[in-house]
């Protein structure tokens, strides 16, 4: 064999920098045009990347506790009550300068009137929430003339006014109504156990969780390909050892060992638990990789490399890897969804300290506190549910796209 | 879910290994014998599993003692030490003991097939709790496995046949939409959409493996008692598990059918149905039963949580509350149960692969 093919052949894969820049991405894209689930994959992908990193900085995570709201359904909001002949003149809390507004307390209305009160736009008069019995008493005092305006949960409107089970004080309010049914913005998933927004919940619950499955997915095929090809390529006493230990590995009952080595390491933070995971599924990966090295090592154009004297670096790194590529790729994600799994798993039975409030949290207070079994307020469960599936599903069909982009015919078309 | 199509690697011939130590001819030929020599493996796995769970749960905080002497410190308003010669009167396990004539101790005991006494309720072998709980989950996990390893099959074989027609296109989504959502999320799906939101079933009546007020036995009412509250775990286990199994079945059919001798199968002018039984359905599931072993022992982990999402009494759910409460021998004994399970399916997997598929079958085997 000539050095002039050898010199040729190198040349062909050093594309300019730029080139080497823009050529992935090209590919890409061009992968996305051929694939429409592939396509849903990638924008679920990017969707879900643009929730954990701008989300939060836009809808901040909701913790304020509010007793009139607890497990309210979907678009419930705080409404401004008045008297049915002043429905027309306070439209808004402007509308109201000069005289009284009632609020009681625990709810969203002392937040809502507070910069009102500090200007001296009107006088706040505040009611005891009094075992529940505060926003009645509020309704009364609002009769009565004792003030001109309350802010009240829509909740408490249905419950008081509109569907009154009391006669007698479905009576006592009816001269009563609302004058602006949006005061506030709606609970787009209503609101949970403790009156806060489940939505504010949803954009800020997803970071950690992700991040973790990112990084457990991440150390996972790290150490999956790193011994992988270690085992494949050094074999001997190294290869069978390292089979061994990831037969090993692969016969202790997964989960079951991970909420035991949960308990054990104090998790109190994520990378931590991204570890555990990483250190508990590399094995199934590990064994596929030392395979497909051992099938690569075989190829003619290794052994033409090998013939050649090109040195193990460039063997491993410029024949061996890129043709393992989009096995690797594709394994990383579905890493990723599997850590998903186990760590979302793993808080929903309370085995990992809750820390934050993510969405597996979300999953455990709906289990324990019971939420889950009552049509209203099943939307504390049902909503960081469908994140997660959706999160899972964009996974995997992103996984399409990546395996559409490493297909070799894509190249040959530039 | 988390056990993907990897099984390329996963079915490898076992690597010949060096002769065995030279003691009598048939003692070699014993050794060289590639059942003998996967049993002993197994046996080896099984007894490193024992010993690496062994010392990790003691290794665990809080021991069933001090979570004992707390609660009747709590209770009952007594000093520590009283509490803590309640608790050693209580209990059968002293927590100072040394760990190693513990395992000694453990160890001599399982030779003879004794797992133990459990620790947290005293007077209860670990064995009859197992006894008690294991055929639930064995019941539900393996109806549910074999539903959908049949209804996979089945499917990524259509699938394979119409390969790239819109049915696959569908299919292939639907299967990935299965797999790659978490079976308790399906669950929970399950439970909000249909048992709380629609009500076609009654959530809290379907708590526990059998309607407690019928008699356990071989009658109609307490049969169909138990196929009802095994439906929703069975339904779980089937939604969260057959996707995988029709991607797999689809891609090893669509290799097996590029095969020369389906090809040569063809040219004889075999029957259509002929080819795919003989030919193609049997190649093509050959790498599924090693699938099927990998998935049993995730599947039985996994239970854990869907045994508590439905409140069914099975080894997942008493290896949850073992844990716990810290109950050793309990914990011990559910993961030895699954252990061994795992071990023997894959043995199995293996040995059927080497009957069923000539091309592995182990020199040594004669």
């Amino acid at each position: 064999m000539a050095v002039g093919t050898q010199e040729i052949s190198l040349q062909q894969r050093e594309p300019t920098a730029r080139e080497s820049l823009l050529r992935p991405l090209v590919l890409f894209f061009r992968a996305l045009r051929r694939t429409p689930i592939g396509f849903i994959g990638f924008i679920g992908v990017v969707f879900y990347a643009l929730l954990i990193s701008v989300g939060p900085l836009i809808v901040p995570f909701d913790s304020e506790v509010r007793l009139d709201q607890i497990a309210a359904p979907p678009g419930s909001r705080v409404q401004l009550l008045t008297r049915a002949a002043d429905v027309d003149r306070y439209r808004t809390l402007d509308d109201l300068a000069g005289q009284t507004v009632g609020v009681v307390r625990e709810t969203a209305g002392p937040d809502l009137v507070a910069p009102y009160e500090a200007a001296g736009t009107f006088a706040v008069d505040e009611t005891r929430w009094r075992s529940g019995r505060g926003v009645p008493q509020a309704m009364e005092d609002l009769v009565d003339g004792e003030i001109d305006a309350l802010i009240v949960f829509s909740e408490s409107v249905r419950r008081y006014i509109t569907e009154n089970r009391d006669a007698a004080q479905a009576a006592q309010f009816s001269g009563l109504a609302v004058s602006n049914e949006a005061l506030g913005p709606p609970y787009i998933f209503g609101t949970d156990t403790q009156g806060r927004d489940i939505f504010s919940h949803i954009v800020n619950g997803g970071t950690i969780l992700i991040v973790t499955a990112v990084l457990a997915g991440f150390l996972s095929t790290l150490i999956a390909v790193g011994l992988g090809a270690l085992a494949a390529l050094t074999g001997g006493f190294i290869d069978r050892g390292l089979t061994a230990i990831a037969n090993f590995v692969l016969t202790i009952p997964q989960f079951p060992l991970l909420v035991v080595l949960a308990a054990l390491v104090q998790l109190n933070n994520f990378m931590l638990l991204a570890l555990l995971i990483a250190l508990l599924s590399w094995p199934v990966l590990m064994r596929a990789i030392r395979a497909q090295v051992l099938s690569l090592r075989e190829r003619d154009y290794v052994e033409a490399a090998i013939a050649l004297n090109l040195g193990r670096p460039h063997i491993i790194l410029r024949e061996i890897l890129p043709n393992m590529m989009s096995f690797v790729v594709i394994n990383f994600i579905f890493a990723v969804t599997s850590a998903m799994y186990q760590q979302v798993g793993l808080v929903f039975l309370g085995m990992a300290p809750i820390n934050d409030y993510t969405w597996g949290v979300m999953l455990y207070f709906g289990r324990t506190r019971g939420t889950l079994f009552s049509a209203d307020s099943a939307m504390m469960v049902l909503a960081p549910v469908v994140a997660i599936a959706l999160f899972q599903v964009s996974m995997v069909l992103f996984a399409r796209a990546v395996e559409e982009m490493f297909d070799p015919r894509l190249r040959t078309v530039s | 879910m988390a056990v993907r199509d990897l099984n390329a690697g996963a079915v490898q011939p076992a690597e010949p290994t060096r002769s065995a130590p030279s003691f009598l001819d048939g003692v070699r030929r014993v050794a060289r014998s590639y059942t003998a020599r996967t049993l002993v493996q197994a046996v080896i796995t099984i007894w490193a599993v024992i010993t690496f769970t062994f010392f990790l749960i003691r290794l665990m905080p809080g021991n069933p003692v001090d979570v004992y002497i707390d609660f009747l410190m709590n209770q009952q308003n007594i000093s520590f030490e009283e509490a803590r010669q309640m608790a050693a009167s209580q209990f059968r396990f002293d927590p100072d003991a040394n760990v190693f004539s513990q395992y000694f101790d453990y160890m001599g005991r399982l030779v003879q097939g004794d797992l133990g006494e459990s620790i947290t309720s005293t007077g209860t072998r670990v064995v009859d709790q197992i006894i008690r709980f294991l055929p639930w989950t064995v019941f539900s996990v393996g109806l549910g496995l074999l539903i959908s390893f049949v209804l996979g099959v089945l499917l990524g074989t259509v699938m394979a046949y119409n390969r790239n027609s819109v049915l696959d296109n569908a299919l292939s989504l639907f299967s990935s939409i299965l797999s790659a959502v978490p079976n308790y999320i399906w669950g929970l799906l399950i439970l909000i959409v249909f048992g709380v939101q629609l009500q076609w079933f009654s959530v809290g009546a379907l708590r526990g493996t059998y309607d407690p007020t019928l008699d356990p036995g071989f009658n109609l009412p307490f049969i169909l008692s138990v196929l009802e509250h095994a439906f929703l775990p069975v339904l779980v286990y089937v939604v969260g598990t057959l996707g995988t199994w029709m991607l797999n079945m689809r891609n090893s059919t669509i290799s097996t059918l590029g095969e020369d001798y389906v090809n040569v199968a063809r040219a004889r002018g075999l029957t259509s149905s002929r080819i795919l039984v003989a030919y193609v359905g049997r190649n093509a599931a050959l790498p599924m039963f090693t699938l099927l072993a990998i998935h049993i022992g995730f599947i039985l982990g996994g239970s854990v949580i869907i045994e508590e999402l439905f409140v069914y009494k099975g080894i997942g759910s008493f290896l949850f509350w073992s844990i716990s409460q810290r109950d050793y021998t309990s914990m011990q004994g559910v993961f030895l149960v699954i252990t061994i399970a795992v071990v023997v399916s894959n043995v199995l997997a293996d040995l059927l692969y080497s009957r069923l598929d000539p091309r592995v079958r182990v020199t040594g085997d004669k």
